[in-house]
Formats: structure tokens, C-alpha cells, sequence
């Protein structure tokens, strides 16, 4: 805002050097610092990011670290060793590894309910999410689903639970008390996610170029999105994350193949805008105030930040070897 | 794998279907008349995999467990071995009319059955055979192609050369029939990319001194200026001796070196390695190696089942049996192969478009369409014959 009323006013270069300085220490007063995670899958390792793009800090963790998400305390995370078959909760201030579930076969990604403390995790290579309770690692119960589930999702009163098989084209639906199976909702080609907001569940099917959207209680379809930002070809949409804005009514879905993360408004389903990031753009993260999102780029090995106010990239900078989660902290 | 032992007793609680529509798929085979030595070259050398394709459809059957479950469907595989003895007509007259049947025979039993299917309108599938006579002149309304064409392979390679910028292109073929008509088709697709061909030289087996020119790789690649050397030796014969012993030190693709392929054991994105471990362990009994993978034509297999499996949403489920003809003929039918980008049919010639991967033995360097090879309609379709271009216009 400061450099536009700078050169509106034409004032002489001297002076735009000051308010150049001005924008750099108001960027760095009035935004919100934050420090992010993120899980790399081929190095085997997290990054500490800041909200500046550098990185501060690589911890070498296991073998294909995956999913991730918040845990007990809020500088913990939960993040899913694939290649190890555990579960590690990863403590984000000592920069150590507190605890670990071992013999979660194939865990890929994770959602945690903390009111509950019930840990849930898709098993990949074996057809089935498992629910463990998280401070004991105790398993409470096994939740059989089509081939490669991926995404999983539970309600926030804990009452119903969803898995995405990817293989299958089905999203599991269990009871969050009994774990019985309730439902199964057909939907488009590889779904990958599932997002909760508003009693709405939001399933992005890769191979299939859309998002498509349910009704979380009465599992029935209410719309999609179908994506198609210019110079490319239907087929060249491979949604894989999506993610809420709790500020707005925006939802952004990253577009894999097609190398863009497109913005949704959540009441009308229109695509309002597609910003341009790095390769095979998949895992999404947003900053506390709302203000930043960061896209992870899985063939670029990169992320890149986006500037929510003007919706345009602020930077991309290097991640680790096939960056795949993202978490963001105050 | 648990998912068998439980799924069935799961599901059946909440599936509203009263009765499950059947998946007639049937494969047509003629084990009496493959050469005896599938896959081997001179002295019995097992040069490249030929074999039967029913486990690739048997994994696509097990994969799609649980969407049968959920659409209400049920599928009912019946193999057919022809025999010599009784009229052809004959024994495929147990084919059921809605069935999808797979061909899993050699060139001249493919041709003949297709075509004795096709009058009876019976929807055949295509797994073995690239050639391109079976998609540009016979081009059956009835008959789909789910390996790739030889243009498709073809056009795959010739885009990388010209994103490696190696554009002068010496052509080294074998002397049979099909070796030629390889040769012409590989030809078609560098000049369709801008690649220069430097020279175009036959190989041959002789060991006479005299023919030294054509038997020696030293001499055969000699004398010419050139980027990249194509091999097409469609019996791997020759082929694999040219590699290390060109005149020049220059790369070999085409039929050795990098090849370009349907599918690879080491792809390691889009969910490939799950797909491959599948296909090594789905099968309690007879479990393969993690080096095994599945051929293109055991993979073209899999890709049809997966065609209609896939597509269930689309299925006009009003009677007793599912109708592949329908499905297939739906312009929103569509596949996950897995190699990134969905596939679906070509309306003007029945071919699966998919990309194509271009491998060595060790790994997958590229996968086609490479970069900046654009087509207004579809993103595949600079690989194969377009639709203006195409002699055969189904639709």
C-alpha cells in the first residue's frame, strides 16, 4: 500500500528508498510471525520455515515422512513415517522426537481429535485406517476401506469419521463412537482429501480434475468444482489438498499437474482466481492470521508463499526432497 | 491382503442393490498356436516378457472389489483357450452378448476373431498388437485398443529426442517385414517432431566378412554425423549389441536403450509402486518378485477392466447385466493408470489415450507428452494419430 501511494504521488527516488525500508520493517511489524513445518518425503527430514521463506532449522526424522498434523500441545505435531510403519509425535520447540507408534502399517495421512484424543491413520498397502488412542498408542480399532485410502477426516463433535480410497473411488463413512461402517459415497476418479466445513465435506478427485461436494450428514452431493485455468487441458487438473480459510469465505485447492492453486469461494462454488506456483502443487498451509498461504510443490521441490490480500506469490524458495505436509504455528 | 476377508461381510448391510448386475468379461486366448518360445531370441535367450495376460486382468478384478460392492456389480471371468479342432465361430459362441472380451492372441488369430466378433457385435479389446493396420484399415466399430499404437510410442520418443535436442537421428533396423514397417512408422514421427534422420541402415546377422558394413555396430554407425541412434529390432535380435559399441559415443533408443513403454516396475510417482507391489503380491498363490512388473500388454489388460471399473457412475444399470458398450461409448468414461494423467477413448479410432514412459531397464527418465508439445483439445494428443489425421473415423 505504501510503495502504490509512493508512486501516485511521484515523489523522487531518494525517498522511494525510505519507504521501500518503511515497507520491509511494516512487512515485518504488522503481519503476524509464524514458523511452519513441513514434511519431506524423499529426504526423509522436516523443515523450520519462518514467515520470510528461509529455512532455520532441518531435523532428520525417518524414512518417508508423510501426513502430518497438529497434536496434544500446540508445538506438537503428529507426522506419519510411511516407509517405517510408526507414527512419531514430533516436538516443534525442542526439536525432538517425544513419542512414537510403531507397526501402523503403510501410515500415509492422519487426523487428530483432540477433545477425544483419538488418533486416526490411513494404512495405506493395506485397505483400512486404524484409530489409536494417542497418549497410550494403544489401537482401538481398525476401519476397513477400498484399496490406497488417503485422506481422512472426522467430524468435530467426533461423530462420524471419512476415508478416501483412492484406488476405489469411495469414501468410507464410520460411526466415531462404534467405528461401525455407515455409508459409502461414490465419487469421482483417485479421490486424495477430504476437508470439513460447515457440516459440508469437500473430496478432491485427482484424476477426475474436481472437487466435489456433500453433504456430511446425508452424504448427498451438492455440487463440484471443476477446474480449468488457462493454457491447459482438463485432464492436466490433479486436485490433491484442499484447505478452508476460517476468516473467509475462501477455500483453496492446490492443482497438482496444473502447477496452480485455485481460490473457491465457498457459497457460490466459482473459482475466483488462479495463481501460478511450482511443480505438482499439492500439500496446503495458511498462516494464523489468515493472510498467507503456503503452497508446497512436490515436483520442484519448493513451496511457495502467497500474499492473501493481493493473491499474488510473494516468493518460492527450497524445501526438502519432495516436500508433502505442511503446518503452520504462531 | 485382509480386504477380502472383510469387505463381504461389511458391505452387504448397506448395499440398497436387491440384485448385483453382472461384468461378463471373457479372454480369448489360443495357447496352441503361440510360438513355443515366447519372448526368447536365438538360443533360447528370454530377451523381453511375453506372456498371458489374465493377471493383469484378475488384479483389475480385485482392485475393483469394493466399487462392485458399491454399484451393485458382479463380476464373472471366463477363459477361452481356442483349439484347432472345432470352427472358430463355434466356440466363441459361448461369448455372452454384454461381455467385454479381452483378445490375448497372436497377430493372425487377433484379426481373424476380431473381425468374427465384430459381425456379432461383441465389444473386443485390443491388449497385444501396436500395429497400426488394426487401427487406421481394419478399424472395427466393435474393437477398442487399450496397448498403445505404434505411432503413440513412436511420437513419444521422437518428442524427447527433440527436448533433449539431439535432432540428427541415425536409423538402424533389423531386416524382417515388420522391423521395415516399424522403421517407416518410427520415420513418421521424428519428421512430425523436426528431427533429421542422418541415415537410414539395415542390420543383418551374417558374420561374412563381406557384410562387415552391415554387421558390425564399429561400421553400421559409421561415416555418419548424428545425435542419438534409433534401433528398431522388433525380435531384439541384434539390437542390444549396439549399445557401447557405436562409432560415435552416442546415446541408443528405440527398441534397446531408452524404449519407450506402457508401463515400468520402477515409476515412482502416482501411486505406481502401490499398483506394482499389487500386482507382485494381490495373488496369495502364486506371489512374483518385486522385479516383476507387469508387461504392456498385461497392463493394457488391466487399463480395459479399469476402464469400465472406473466408470461405474456412468453405467446404465436397468437390467441384470453391466453393458460395456455403453460405458465405453459415455464421453465422461475414464481410467486411473496411474502414470499421472487420466485416460479415456479416442471416439474417431477406439484407442486409449495415455501417456507413454520412456525407460531403461533401471528407471523412468520421462514420461510423454514431454513439455511444450501442446494440442488444443486434449493433453496426450500429440502421441498417436490425431483425429484429422486418423483414416479411421468411428464416430
Amino acid at each position: 500500500m505504501i510503495q502504490r501511494q509512493n508512486k501516485n504521488d511521484g515523489i523522487a527516488q531518494t525517498l522511494a528508498c525510505v519507504f521501500i525500508t518503511l515497507m520491509s520493517l511494516g512487512a515485518s511489524i504488522n503481519l503476524a510471525a509464524f514458523e511452519a513445518i513441513i514434511t519431506n518425503e524423499r529426504s526423509g527430514d522436516v523443515i523450520h520455515i519462518s514467515d520470510d521463506g528461509s529455512t532455520n532449522h532441518v531435523t532428520k526424522l525417518c524414512n518417508r515422512p508423510r501426513g502430518m498434523t497438529k497434536g496434544i500441545d500446540n508445538f506438537q505435531v503428529l507426522i506419519a513415517c510411511s516407509d517405517d510403519n510408526k507414527v512419531i509425535t514430533y516436538n516443534t520447540k525442542t526439536r525432538a522426537i517425544e513419542a512414537e507408534i510403531t507397526k501402523v502399517t503403510g501410515a500415509m495421512n492422519l487426523a487428530f481429535h483432540k477433545p477425544t484424543g483419538q488418533l486416526l491413520v490411513t494404512n495405506e498397502g493395506s485397505s483400512r485406517a486404524s484409530v489409536y488412542e494417542l497418549e497410550s498408542g494403544r489401537l482401538i480399532a481398525e476401519l476397513p476401506t477400498g484399496l490406497e485410502p488417503d485422506g481422512i477426516a472426522i467430524t468435530g463433535d467426533g461423530k462420524l469419521i471419512f476415508v478416501a480410497s483412492e484406488n476405489a473411488g469411495l469414501v468410507h463413512v464410520f460411526d466415531g463412537a462404534t467405528y461401525q461402517p455407515l455409508d459409502v459415497i461414490r465419487t469421482n476418479l483417485r479421490p486424495r482429501r477430504i476437508a470439513l466445513s460447515n457440516n459440508e465435506l469437500w473430496v478432491s478427485s485427482e484424476m477426475g480434475s474436481r472437487v466435489e461436494i456433500f453433504d456430511a450428514k446425508t452424504r448427498i452431493k451438492k455440487g463440484k468444482v471443476i477446474f480449468a485455468p488457462k493454457g491447459f487441458r482438463p485432464e492436466q487438473m490433479t486436485p490433491v489438498d484442499i484447505l478452508f480459510n476460517p476468516k473467509s469465505n475462501e477455500a483453496y485447492v492446490a492443482l497438482g499437474s496444473a502447477n496452480h492453486v485455485a481460490i473457491v469461494d465457498t457459497k457460490t462454488l466459482e473459482i475466483t482466481k488462479y495463481i501460478l506456483v511450482g511443480r505438482r502443487a499439492w500439500g496446503l498451509g495458511l498462516s494464523p492470521d489468515a493472510q498467507t498461504l503456503i503452497v508446497l510443490n512436490g515436483l520442484s521441490d519448493d513451496f511457495t508463499m502467497i500474499d492473501l490480500n493481493t493473491k499474488r506469490p510473494i516468493l518460492t524458495k527450497r524445501a526438502g526432497l519432495i516436500p508433502h505436509s505442511i503446518e503452520v504455528f504462531k | 491382503m485382509s480386504v477380502f476377508r472383510f469387505l463381504p461381510i461389511l458391505f452387504i448391510s448397506f448395499i440398497a442393490h436387491a440384485s448385483a448386475a453382472t461384468f461378463h468379461v471373457v479372454i480369448v486366448t489360443a495357447s496352441g498356436a503361440e510360438s513355443g518360445t515366447r519372448g526368447q531370441s536365438f538360443a533360447g535367450i528370454q530377451t523381453r516378457v511375453e506372456r498371458p495376460v489374465r493377471r493383469g486382468v484378475e488384479l483389475a478384478l480385485f482392485e475393483s472389489t469394493t466399487s462392485f460392492e458399491a454399484y451393485g456389480v458382479a463380476a464373472e471371468l471366463k477363459i477361452i483357450d481356442l483349439n484347432d479342432q472345432q470352427p472358430i465361430e463355434a466356440q466363441l459362441a459361448q461369448i455372452p452378448t454384454d461381455a467385454l472380451v479381452i483378445l490375448d492372441l497372436p497377430k493372425s488369430e487377433f484379426t481373424q476373431v476380431a473381425k468374427t466378433l465384430n459381425a456379432l457385435e461383441r465389444i473386443t479389446i485390443n491388449v497385444r498388437h501396436p500395429d497400426t493396420d488394426l487401427r487406421d484399415q481394419m478399424c472395427l466399430p466393435s474393437l477398442y485398443h487399450t496397448i498403445p499404437s505404434e505411432r503413440m510410442y513412436f511420437d513419444a520418443l521422437g518428442q524427447f529426442l527433440i527436448f533433449r535436442g539431439w535432432r540428427k537421428v541415425l536409423v538402424v533396423h533389423g531386416p524382417s517385414k515388420r522391423d521395415k514397417e516399424r522403421t517407416e512408422i518410427l520415420k513418421k514421427s521424428l519428421k512430425k517432431f523436426g528431427a533429421e534422420i542422418s541415415d537410414t541402415r539395415q542390420y543383418t546377422l551374417s558374420h561374412h566378412p563381406d557384410d562387415r558394413d552391415k554387421n558390425k555396430p564399429e561400421f553400421l554407425t559409421g561415416g555418419a554425423s548424428y545425435d542419438v541412434v534409433a534401433v528398431i529390432d522388433s525380435d531384439k535380435d541384434f539390437g542390444r549389441y549396439i549399445q557401447y559399441s557405436t562409432r560415435r559415443a552416442r546415446p541408443v533408443v528405440g527398441d534397446v536403450g531408452l524404449t519407450p513403454v506402457g508401463w515400468h516396475r520402477t515409476l515412482e510417482r502416482y501411486g505406481a509402486p502401490q499398483l506394482n507391489e499389487r500386482y507382485q503380491k494381490f495373488d496369495r498363490s502364486n506371489p512374483l518378485t518385486s522385479y516383476e512388473a507387469m508387461s504392456d500388454a498385461e497392463f493394457a489388460a488391466w487399463s480395459a477392466i479399469k476402464l469400465i471399473t472406473n466408470s461405474l457412475s456412468v453405467a446404465e444399470m436397468n437390467g441384470a447385466v453391466l453393458r460395456p458398450r455403453q460405458i465405453l461409448k459415455h464421453p465422461d468414461t475414464q481410467v486411473d493408470l496411474y502414470k499421472g494423467t487420466r485416460g479415456s477413448i479416442r471416439e474417431w479410432n477406439h484407442q486409449l489415450r495415455q501417456p507413454i514412459l520412456l525407460a531403461t531397464g533401471e528407471a523412468v527418465i520421462a514420461v510423454a507428452p514431454m513439455p511444450k508439445f501442446l494440442h488444443p483439445k486434449h493433453y496426450v494428443d500429440t502421441l498417436g494419430l490425431d483425429k484429422p489425421e486418423s483414416p479411421c473415423q468411428l464416430n
